[in-house]
């Protein structure tokens, strides 16, 4: 095999282990949009408050990863609580702009806050998998990135069982189609999108504490980055569609790798944008949306 | 026991009119209490707040030192007690020329700061260019600057001065003093983060440096401030085999950068860095990875003095003494220097006066006591400032060479 043809494959596996992180904050997107027909932009700060959470749990207790990990879960569950009451329960549903401008001001808010809780410094975060590397062959695989790899995919697991295996579920997927209709059947509304801020949340906290820990940092430069991938993964899988944020994550990561290799940094994201805005005039439901072409 | 007790009352009654009396008089001098007013500017909020943060704590401890020293002497042979503000510019060059004007509009006398290059550059655009230009209606008001290090940024106006580290100078020399420790280093491949302005500028400098020194350069990785993985740059590194790698990039994408080197087991046989990580940061974020790190700095704790500043700082301050926030210690120093020699009034109605005169005091200075030595100042109000060599060492930094 060529230098290039090993490259080209190292960078393939690349993309589909760091895209891992993309399906996971996608996921909080869409699962969002999909029950509430809105958008939370404080959803990758979400991920990343939990995340600090846990690291001062860690730096007060010296816990093993397990308990930062599952601090950083309780901790954005009960961030993405917050941000549903304030950005959406208290908005006046008559100004749809309103929820979508108070979780923009809130990603902002929750970013300063950290910010000035650390000085704006990066700190380093607890990362079990150290510097370790699998050998698969002639290709280097990140010991973290496929450790983020497998909890997510044990993570969709687990919610899809929970989407369609539980009465939570069930109301969910109710409430997501037909709000008005759910609320007669006497599913009560609030409940249920305050459980799934809950829910994604936790996911977010997944997904800040495995890229906090294969970061090895945190830092509040992480926020809009997040905030942006996570929207563009679950547009290029299709908003409310979690099949597809999962697709639309590895695909991501797939084409940046590939990009960075044969164009440099200059062009990734111009070809990622360029993809995305494809997407939006050709195929705007996404991959596995189920509003393709609206 | 009436009678002692009516003397304690007279006595305590005496003694409070005695110390009213006596403070009586000072009261007007308290209202005639003299100030010199010194403004810092630095990015306190947002991703780079650390940066303004450290400069603004050794800014509060050298006013505070100042201040309890007995302040500073104007010409009229009164002391005068500095008075500061700290304002944020939050690396944003809108805001930065908005809260300058404001301040100038005020009765602040001179300006510390920025932090960021990119706003010190359009900053000094609004400043008068030269000095006393007839129809030249930019801002006649000294901003003395201490941490925005992109080179050559004083040549704009005649108002504004620099004492940040002249980054050339010292990567020529780091280079040229690496080649003759390793003679058989003659490979060189560089990591830049390409989307800021510093560490984009001094890659240029880096790579100039090497090339001067005689170093074949194999090309430069590229990656931007917000970016978390590294594995296709170091990938490249791995396989040209470089035996030196430079990194111009900030500290948290710079950790990220050498914890995939380690993971990919690239090990160059020296590794340098950019100026602006050479500080606490780079140790918190990846001190074992970067072992053996070599960076020009214009601070290190090296004389008593350096450790002075820097144990109070951080001690009392919450802040660090870096390359970057040291020169805040020494421009308050020139200041007290300048002011106490030009013949500053620091009336209200001297203000405009008392800029010229602290611009002119500035202009005139060619050579001040730094935290390592002696600063030259050169014609183009840009300093000279010695350094030493740094070595990432046990998760702390430490002196490799110090050619001072």
């Amino acid at each position: 095999m060529t230098d290039l043809a090993l490259d080209i494959v190292q960078q393939i596996l690349n993309g589909f282990l760091f895209g891992s992180s993309y399906a996971l904050v996608g996921i909080g997107f869409t699962m969002i949009f999909g029950v509430m027909d809105k958008l939370n932009l404080a959803f990758g700060v979400t991920a990343l408050g939990g995340a600090y959470v846990a690291l001062g749990v860690f730096h007060l207790s010296r816990g093993p990863f397990v308990l930062v990990f599952l601090t950083a879960v309780v901790a954005s569950g009960l961030i993405g609580l917050v941000v549903e009451v304030t950005c959406f329960r208290w908005m006046p549903r008559d100004y749809p702009l309103a929820p979508l401008m108070a979780t923009m001001g809130m990603l902002f808010f929750i970013d300063e806050v950290v910010s000035h809780a650390t000085h704006g410094r990066p700190m380093a975060f607890p990362a079990p998998m150290g510097t370790a590397m699998l050998e698969v062959g002639p290709w280097l695989l990140r010991g973290d990135l496929g450790f983020m790899f497998l909890v997510a995919l044990a993570v969709m697991g687990l919610l899809w069982l929970l989407v369609y295996r539980t009465r939570l579920g069930l109301a969910t997927r109710a409430v997501s189609q037909q709000p008005v209709a759910a609320q007669l059947c006497g599913i009560a509304l609030r409940r249920v999108n305050a459980s799934v801020f809950v829910l994604t949340g936790m996911i977010g906290g997944v997904a800040g504490a495995l890229i906090g820990s294969a970061v090895g940092n945190l830092s509040p430069l992480l926020s809009l980055p997040l905030t942006v991938k996570g929207l563009v993964t679950a547009v290029l899988g299709g908003l409310g569609s979690i099949p597809g944020a999962i697709v639309g994550g590895l695909l991501l990561g797939v084409v940046e790798y590939q990009a960075l290799y044969f164009f440099g940094i200059g062009y990734r994201d111009m070809i990622t944008y360029l993809m995305l805005f494809a997407f939006l005039v050709f195929r705007p439901g996404g991959l596995l949306g189920q509003r393709a072409g609206g | 026991m009436t009678h002692p007790r009516r003397h304690l009352v007279s006595i305590l009654v005496l003694a409070a009119f005695a110390s009213a009396l006596a403070w009586f008089p000072a009261a007007p001098a308290l209202g005639q209490e003299r100030t010199v007013k010194i403004a810092g500017l630095g990015a306190m909020s947002g991703v780079i707040r650390g940066f303004g943060i450290n400069s603004k704590a050794v800014f509060d401890m050298t006013v505070d030192e100042l201040n309890k020293a007995g302040g500073i002497k104007l010409a009229d042979g009164s002391k005068a007690r500095i008075v500061t503000t700290f304002v944020d510019e939050r690396c944003n060059a809108e805001e930065g020329i908005s809260v300058v004007r404001k301040l100038a509009s005020e009765d602040w006398l001179v300006v510390i700061g920025p932090t960021c290059s990119n706003v010190a550059e359009p900053l000094f655009g609004i400043l008068q260019q030269k000095v006393g230009a007839a129809g030249d209606s930019g801002l006649q008001f000294p901003i003395f600057t201490d941490t925005a290090i992109k080179p050559g940024l004083a040549k704009i106006s005649e108002w504004a001065f620099r004492n940040v580290p002249h980054e050339p100078t010292m990567y020529n020399h780091l280079f040229k003093w690496l080649k003759e420790k390793h003679p058989d280093v003659r490979t060189m491949a560089g990591g830049v983060e390409s989307d800021f302005a510093h560490s984009n500028s001094n890659a240029g400098t880096m790579e100039a440096a090497a090339k001067a020194a005689g170093l074949e350069l194999l090309g430069w990785e590229k990656w931007l401030l917000t970016d978390t993985e590294f594995s296709t740059q170091v990938g490249k590194w791995r396989r040209s085999k470089p035996d030196l790698i430079a990194i111009s990039s900030h500290p948290f994408t710079l950790c990220g950068t050498l914890r995939e080197m380690k993971r990919q087991g690239v090990k160059p046989k020296v590794l340098v860095g950019l100026t602006s990580s050479a500080t606490l940061e780079t140790m918190v974020g990846c001190g074992p990875e970067a072992e053996g790190l070599i960076i020009p700095t214009g601070f290190a704790p090296v004389t008593p003095e350096a450790k002075r500043v820097a144990k109070v700082v951080t001690e009392r301050y919450k802040g660090n003494v870096d390359i970057h926030s040291a020169a805040v210690f020494e421009n308050l120093q020139v200041l007290k220097r300048v002011i106490e020699t030009s013949g500053v009034e620091a009336k209200p109605g001297t203000v405009a006066q008392d800029r010229r005169r602290i611009r002119d005091g500035l202009a005139k200075i060619k050579e001040f006591d730094g935290l390592l030595g002696k600063v030259k100042r050169l014609d183009d109000r840009e300093s000279q400032k010695p350094y030493v060599f740094a070595v990432a060492k046990t998760s702390d930094w430490a002196v490799l060479h110090d050619p001072r």
